[in-house]
């Protein structure tokens, strides 16, 4: 044990005293509010990412304007209004005015424009799009004969909602923006574990191979046996990743409980603690999963290019899920992704989708969790023999079948 | 001590080591000698259980390895190997902390040895800057720094400077001394000349030659001379009591056969040539060596039978 111990301590040491793990685990959280936070800020307050500038606006139309100013107002523009098409350019072109709405007299007969510098502002523009297309009914339908009250009766839409029930019955309405809430947390948490995994799992099957490249391996293996060398490396760069969960996690906690309502920002509420123990757990999980995989095939490789080679296999199930995020974000009940849940070299990452997404039954995550503390065992009884035989040998590029035969040499 | 009972290791069908026998005791130097792919490493592996033998077996005082014994052996391997990224101190306590060993004795012997082998200014430098024949010097403190009892030296002298061969060799004397079992392997006699007391000499993995160094140069030594002269000594090759010569730039070796062959020689010589030396040479391991293994090599097995006999 203390052998192991020493062995951990010094995977541990020659990864955590690394520039690169230093800077990925300060960076991780940035990385992490990207893809899961940011954009559903950006979605629940539109114009967070506006110029400033006013909009520059010709609508002859009295009821255009009266319409086109208040929902600019919602979107974080102030309006301008012009009597002269080309003025309004310029202003544009000058850099004065974010962009020029021009909805000619005639209009809805006429076309409506907007100009601007980039025209690629499409949320903006489509959301003026659908402005204008209700205006158009209406003005339409009041040339029609009909009063302003009844048009607007025409144009409103029925009310639909979405409710989600809870264990317990509880119900909770929910919207598009929940969605996507779930959505990129779903996805931010899948990109976290799948990054960390298939990073330490190569550093785990890379630093095997350094050994034997640089020739440690002898020195070693004169003074522990193969096991404690395997397994002390997975330890040592194991409790690396975890130290990096927890400043991550750190990070994560002053996030929801001190940023997040101090500048008043509602993160989606998929983003809990709870949720992010479950990721810690299913982490570590996939973790010695696919570490054992790594160290085995490290063993049997002959440089880090043969490693890379040999890895394809653990590479495809951890990016199965991945492929697989978006229909499982909406099909969280579907056989396959339930399947998948319980399949072990899968269940880490589909569980948490569907943890996040709905409640799956406690047999369930009791199975998962079972199954995939047997499979980690069982890889690590397996990859311990491949790893004694792989370990010296020399001169050698075996391919995957052969790896897997030497399991059973006694 | 080190009891190999007639092991046997092959690599599919080539025959690495083929029923290798010997004992090294506590207190001796002993050299397993042979060219190149004899087989010795492969021996010394399978001491230290790295490979298993196919047959035979490996016994350390009276019982195979066991996993705690590795806390009580050194094991220099022919392919030496040192993490790059850590510092000089920090490799020598973790190849003392892998062994098991006492932390604050093991770190004071591996200061002696680096003050001991002038390596006392690169403890805090990193591994990857030392040089080769540093590197290895590191190694070899990190062989011995936990105090084992037995040591197992594969080629320790390849890649050093006379000087940091010289202080190898007289560290291998003091542990000789301070009574711990070492074992050396090496294809350069006179490393195994200065220091063995007993030897193996193997090639192709089998046995050629064993015993006392005394011994095997009483057996298995002839007679040479060394002469140097002026004159045509071409005759001297067709000397009937001449079994070889070897021709340096500034003198003959003339290796001999036969009761008073140095006489006779040097009364054939004196008519015909201008003697300014000639010197008697003690038989060496070298060309024992020579001439076990060059037999071997060039196919005549009579010679080296002859000599068995």
């Amino acid at each position: 044990m203390r052998k192991l111990l020493a062995i951990a301590r010094r995977e541990f040491r020659a990864t955590a005293a690394n520039k690169t793990f230093v800077i990925m685990t300060l960076l991780g959280p940035f990385l992490i509010l990207a893809v899961s936070v940011l954009p559903g800020l950006l979605s629940n307050t539109p114009g967070a990412l506006n110029s400033g500038k006013p909009m520059a606006m010709m609508a002859p139309n009295p009821m255009v304007a009266q319409t086109l100013a208040p929902a600019l107002e919602a979107q974080g523009y102030a309006s301008v209004s012009f009597d002269d098409a080309a003025a309004a350019k310029e202003g544009v072109l000058a850099g004065d005015y974010a962009g020029f709405i021009e909805v000619p007299a005639a209009w809805p007969d006429e076309e409506a424009r907007y100009y601007s510098v980039s025209a690629t502002e499409i949320s903006f523009f489509s959301g003026l799009e659908a402005i204008l297309g209700g205006l158009a009914t209406s003005v339409r339908v009041g040339q029609a004969g009909l009063t302003q009250e009844q048009a607007a009766l025409l144009n409103l839409r029925p009310e639909f909602s979405v409710v989600k029930l809870g264990a317990g019955g509880e119900e909770e309405q929910k919207g598009a923006e929940d969605f996507m809430g779930i959505l990129f947390t779903a996805l931010g948490f899948v990109m976290l574990i799948y990054m960390t995994v298939l990073l330490y799992g190569q550093m785990i099957g890379r630093s095997v191979v350094q050994e034997k490249t640089n020739k440690t391996v002898e020195v070693m293996l004169s003074s522990v046996s193969s096991r404690q060398l395997m397994f002390g490396k997975i330890l040592g760069l194991g409790l690396a990743g975890l130290l990096q969960y927890a400043v991550w996690m750190g990070m994560a906690t002053a996030l929801i409980h001190l940023i997040g309502p101090a500048m008043n920002v509602s993160l989606p509420a998929s983003i809990s603690m709870a949720n992010f123990g479950w990721l810690v757990l299913f982490f570590v999980l996939a973790f010695f999963l696919y570490a054992g995989g790594y160290a085995a095939l490290g063993a049997a490789a002959e440089d880090e290019h043969h490693l890379g080679q040999l890895a394809w296999p653990l590479l495809v199930f951890l990016i199965v899920p991945l492929v697989l995020i978006s229909p499982m974000v909406m099909n969280p009940g579907s056989p396959i992704v339930v399947a998948l849940s319980y399949f072990p070299m899968t269940s880490p990452i589909v569980m948490l989708v569907r943890l996040l997404v709905s409640t799956p039954a406690w047999w369930e995550l009791a199975l998962c969790l079972g199954l995939l503390a047997i499979t980690v065992y069982g890889m690590a009884v397996l990859a311990a023999k491949i790893f004694r035989v792989g370990i010296l040998m020399s001169g050698k590029r075996p391919s995957f079948g052969e790896v897997l035969r030497w399991a059973r040499v006694r | 001590m080190i009891d190999v009972q007639s092991i046997v290791k092959a690599f599919d069908t080539v025959k690495a080591v083929d029923g290798v026998s010997f004992k090294a005791k506590p207190g001796e130097i002993f050299g397993l000698i042979g060219p190149n792919g004899a087989g010795k490493s492969t021996t010394i592996r399978m001491i230290m259980n790295i490979l298993s033998p196919d047959s035979g077996s490996v016994l350390l005082d009276g019982h195979p390895l066991r996993e705690d014994d590795k806390n009580r052996i050194g094991y220099l391997p022919e392919e030496r190997g040192l993490y790059k990224k850590m510092k000089v101190a920090d490799v020598l306590s973790f190849m003392a902390e892998v062994k098991a060993a006492d932390r604050h004795a093991a770190r004071k012997r591996a200061g002696e040895w680096l003050e001991r082998f002038d390596l006392s200014d690169w403890r805090e430098r990193k591994v990857d800057e030392l040089s080769k024949g540093m590197a290895q010097k590191v190694q070899f403190i990190g062989t011995v720094a936990h105090d084992p009892d037995v040591l197992l030296f594969d080629e320790p002298f390849s890649g050093l400077d006379p000087v940091s061969q010289d202080q190898l060799l007289t560290a291998m004397l003091e542990l000789k001394a301070a009574g711990k079992t070492v074992l050396f392997s090496t294809h350069i006699m006179d490393h195994a000349e200065k220091i063995c007391e007993r030897i193996l000499l193997i090639d192709h993995g089998r046995e050629v030659a064993a015993g006392a160094l005394s011994e095997v140069k009483a057996r298995f030594g002839t007679d040479a001379a060394r002469i140097e002269f002026d004159g045509d000594g071409s005759f001297i090759d067709s000397l009937p009591y001449v079994r070889s010569t070897r021709r340096f730039p500034r003198w003959v070796e003339v290796e001999l056969q036969g009761e008073d062959a140095a006489d006779r020689l040097y009364t054939d010589m004196a008519g015909r040539l201008k003697v300014r030396r000639f010197e008697l040479l003690e038989p060496s391991l070298h060309s024992i060596f020579i001439r076990l293994v060059g037999a071997e090599r060039s196919g005549n097995n009579a010679d080296r039978e002859a000599l068995n006999a």
